[in-house]
């Protein structure tokens, strides 16, 4: 397996030195859980991929000023595709939004590909409120349902702590129901 | 005492479902594999610093300014000839 003989201080001196097969090797890394982040943040195919491309053509541009200072190098990754995304949005905000049902369904790893030719009004209703709530809140909740990742590892992205990551996701998990409540919406699917 | 425990209850649970929308809802998903192969690609173009260090030697950097210099002027010239031979007309 690859993984075995990865060693992420090793590659990314080497990255920084310029060889590109080192960049290669973070880009196959990477590319998955940029592209998912992105992909989620902005809800387009098209977009996820200009914006994934961008965040990885940044990176090796900058990887020379990377240091690790204790953040792992997906946190950096994770803040320029944070950066990236932002700016989009801004640049959107003055243009017209497309629907979140307009999104293509791309397939999730380990499920059956009948469930993604349909996905249910109850999940489009969930992702509308997801993409109503503040950036913040949002990278929160991709980080850790998408990215799968603790409380600690989404505190060294967001540049918080362990416990403000906490409290963070408990009241996004309020806010949410509150505007389920007030929307109406039956996530039950009955 | 009785009746905020199970308002407390009530409120974890509808905590633990809304989570586990949230699992169903946000998955992690495979970008095709002819977009990550086509990012790639994008990736390896020349980027502006790159363009940038290439012309970073003055010695380069004046050959490109008398090259684009000279250009200019066999373009007048030529400009000028036509112009002269055409125009008495």
């Amino acid at each position: 397996m690859p993984d075995i003989e990865f060693n992420e201080e090793d590659v990314l001196n080497r990255a920084a030195q310029g060889e590109s097969e080192a960049f290669g090797l973070l880009y196959e890394r990477y590319i998955d859980r940029i592209f998912n982040y992105v992909y989620y943040r902005t809800g387009n195919l098209h977009d996820a991929e200009d914006l994934t491309a961008r965040v990885f053509q940044r990176a090796m541009n900058h990887i020379k000023n990377y240091t690790d200072r204790g953040v792992p190098f997906s946190a950096w990754l994770y803040r320029i595709a944070h950066n990236l995304v932002a700016n989009w949005h801004r640049d959107r905000s003055r243009r017209q939004e497309i629907p979140i049902n307009d999104v293509p369904i791309l397939p999730s790893k380990g499920d059956h590909p009948e469930r993604n030719l349909v996905r249910s009004q109850e999940e489009d209703a969930l992702l509308r409120l997801i993409r109503r709530l503040p950036p913040e809140r949002q990278n929160l909740l991709i980080l850790k349902f998408v990215e799968n990742m603790s409380n600690a590892e989404i505190g060294a992205i967001m540049g918080r702590s362990e416990g403000a990551v906490k409290s963070l996701y408990h009241r996004t998990l309020l806010a949410l129901r509150d505007q389920i409540g007030d929307q109406k919406i039956n996530l039950d699917g009955e | 005492m009785k009746k905020s425990r199970k308002e407390k209850t009530g409120n974890e649970d509808q905590l633990f479902a809304l989570e586990e929308h949230l699992a169903d809802t946000l998955k992690p998903i495979t970008p095709p594999s002819e977009l990550v192969v086509r990012m790639r690609d994008r990736i390896r173009v020349p980027q502006r610093e790159e363009i940038a260090s290439r012309i970073d030697s003055w010695q380069r950097l004046f050959l490109v300014f008398g090259g684009v210099m000279s250009g200019f002027v066999v373009i007048v010239t030529i400009a000028r000839a036509f112009f002269y031979f055409v125009g008495r007309k």
